[in-house]
């Protein structure tokens, strides 16, 4: 087992270095520095973005890479606040920013006097819309018609659907939501007979879902957004109602509930949603148009699904009270790059 | 008529008639689901609610916008300190009420000592808690040990245990205000400062201990809430910001401070859920909904206070 995967290790150390060396036609950006400008940290997919950023910078640094992958995150949350971040990050340098938004028109000014100045701008997640920065999107429609799909695979008689919604009033939430009526219109079998917002919040969504629950018939699938499962699981539970199917966001928490469900009585259901290390395939990206390689302006975010077979290994993976989690390689980034060619 | 002009009457004649309308829906099932429901959210709200309520009877202008860090961080550090052992449940709690004591007394200097206003240093001390709390643990989610979840979830004489809470604190918070010198002297804070001072009221000692009880009523809602919900998040403080201010005027209380009214509190945290629900019940769209809720709270404003204007 020893020389097997240490010769696993030498084939992908091999490939590594292959990927680095067809890399190569590119400019060197061993001078470049690099920010990331993020408008959030008050949740643990933030934090867990962050710390991935942080983790990869600081291997990116010591490689010799780039110069530096700094970290900025505004306090207020407010788009104001992060264009003035932006015009500070112009000021201070940086050959290239990468932008979790606040809004996806709000900072189209700082972000156009950043290419003027020269700087290469990389939005992901929270996108912006002007044309001279890279979009690493989400495709939000996709992920909540998916769910619907799923929900389609494992009750072919249908049924009642709870909803549960985000923040209201955020671009995501009504992206999300749209994509789950439209799976829903096509798989008419099911019928959404509630819907309530839980802000991504198990605290919230668990109070949602109390107050709704005794004015709902029997519900069979709840579809969610994600960070809102466990809330749900637990409200039902205090209602004495039977769990229906869930579908959840791999958060560790939810996780750690499917196993014990899954251990007690077989339950099983899909999990969802964007790894928070997509902030280091962003950096990929800054890193090869900053190389100086042709990179489409509209990349598309892979989702992270668990599914019953993933379950234990993504578990044990991921810290306790976490979010399950991908760091993106180089190779990673040149894959979506060349997906988008 | 006597009944009618009491200020908290509104609130909780609103609370039934939204319970009314829900259940009209379902001709009556799930009666007990709903009540049961509202008593369990409703002491979180009530908790906070009480604490602001006391601040806000000091008089214009007091006001504790710090609540949702409060509870953060005491939800935060009690909870990486039991780190899901069991038996740790009253070391959380100790925890939990010296980090609310703590925020309460930095918040108390920085208005005394830099003479700020208190929205501005609730405000500024608010971001250094939630600072803290995104060091301290990073958003990690620990579970609270499993009999504490099970007594914050946990019921008797089928009344939630939270809702247990709420309410002697209700009845404390009732006590010291109504027979007690302390809240005499809160009162006449409240209605003027200066000529309170001056009749020989410790004004001073009276606002420390109120900014010290909002923030340990902070942090034993935020530990409650934690236990509650399987564990603390750093978002779970954000709806109470408003929570707060929202079940203080709804029930009753004078926003221009020294009135205060307790069984209001209970009222208005049981219609603020109530009517969430009978709205999601009823499938209102997000935008209606805030529309509605913000219509409804007005009205109940306005007949309560109008009510007084008359008496």
């Amino acid at each position: 087992m020893k020389i097997s995967t240490m010769l696993i290790g030498v084939a992908s150390l091999a490939l590594c270095a292959g990927g680095a060396l067809a890399g190569s036609h590119l400019a060197n950006t061993a001078d470049k520095r690099i920010a990331l400008s993020n408008n959030y940290a008050g949740n643990s997919w933030r934090q867990a973005m962050l710390q991935s950023w942080e983790e990869m910078g600081a291997a990116a640094v010591a490689d010799g890479v780039v110069a530096a992958a700094d970290a900025y995150t505004t306090s207020e949350s407010q788009a104001t606040e992060q264009a003035a971040q932006i015009q500070n990050l112009i000021l201070q340098g940086y050959d290239a920013i990468v932008i979790n938004a606040a809004s996806p028109t709000a900072l189209n000014g700082a972000v156009k006097e950043a290419c003027d100045a020269g700087v290469v701008v990389v939005s992901f997640d929270g996108i912006v819309t002007e044309p001279c920065a890279w979009r690493i999107a989400v495709d939000f429609k996709a992920m909540g018609k998916s769910e619907v799909e799923y929900l389609a695979t494992r009750l072919p008689d249908g049924g009642n659907l709870l909803e549960i919604r985000g923040l209201a009033g955020v671009f995501v939430d009504d992206e999300i939501s749209a994509g789950i009526h439209e799976g829903v219109a096509e798989n008419d079998q099911f019928e959404i007979v509630g819907s309530v917002h839980g802000d991504w919040a198990q605290d919230v969504a668990q109070k949602a879902v109390a107050g709704i629950l005794p004015s709902l018939p029997e519900i069979v699938g709840v579809v969610t957004q994600g960070g809102d499962g466990y809330g749900a699981a637990q409200a039902f539970k205090a209602a004495g109602r039977p769990t229906p199917l869930i579908v959840l966001g791999n958060r560790q928490d939810e996780m750690q509930w499917w196993a014990d469900q899954r251990d007690a009585n077989g339950y099983e259901t899909l999990s969802l949603s964007i790894a928070p290390g997509v902030s280091t395939l962003a950096f990929w990206v800054a890193q090869q148009v900053l190389a100086g390689d042709e990179v489409p302006k509209d990349l598309t975010v892979p989702f992270l699904k668990i599914t019953q077979d993933t379950l234990d290994e993504t578990l044990a993976s991921t810290p306790e009270g976490s979010v399950a989690n991908v760091t993106y390689s180089l190779e990673d980034a040149q894959q979506v790059i060349a997906g988008a060619k | 008529m006597t009944l009618l002009a009491k200020p908290w009457i509104w609130a909780w004649g609103a609370a039934a008639l939204t319970f009314a309308l829900t259940i009209g829906l379902t001709s009556g099932r799930g009666a007990g689901e709903l009540a049961y429901a509202a008593l369990s959210f409703g002491a979180f709200a009530a908790i906070v609610g009480l604490g602001q309520m006391l601040v806000i009877t000091l008089g214009p202008g007091n006001v504790d916008l710090s609540i949702p860090a409060t509870m953060t961080l005491a939800a935060t550090l009690a909870l990486k300190a039991m780190g899901s052992m069991p038996g740790t449940a009253l070391l959380g709690l100790a925890i939990a009420l010296a980090v609310g004591f703590g925020a309460g007394l930095t918040n108390y200097l920085l208005i005394l000592l830099l003479r700020l206003p208190p929205i501005i240093a609730t405000l500024a001390a608010s971001l250094i808690y939630q600072s803290l709390a995104i060091w301290s643990n990073r958003g990690l989610r620990i579970k609270p040990p499993e009999a504490l979840a099970d007594f914050a979830t946990g019921r008797f004489f089928g009344v939630p245990n939270v809702a247990w809470v709420g309410l002697g604190l209700a009845v404390l918070v009732w006590i010291a205000l109504e027979r007690s010198v302390w809240g005499r002297w809160l009162l006449a804070t409240g209605q003027n400062m200066r000529a309170a001072r001056l009749a020989g009221v410790p004004v001073e000692r009276v606002r420390a201990s109120t900014y010290l009880a909002v923030s340990v009523f902070a942090g034993l809602a935020g530990y409650l809430l934690a236990s509650f919900s399987g564990g603390a998040a750093l978002n779970m403080g954000a709806e109470y910001l408003l929570m707060s201010i929202a079940v203080v005027v709804i029930g009753g209380t004078s926003i221009a401070g020294g009135n205060s009214n307790v069984p209001g509190v209970w009222g208005a945290a049981l219609f603020m859920f109530l009517v969430i629900s009978m709205l999601n019940s009823y499938g209102a769209a997000a935008g209606l909904k805030n529309v509605l809720t913000g219509a409804i709270v007005i009205a109940i404003v306005i007949a309560a206070s109008t009510r007084k204007g008359r008496k």
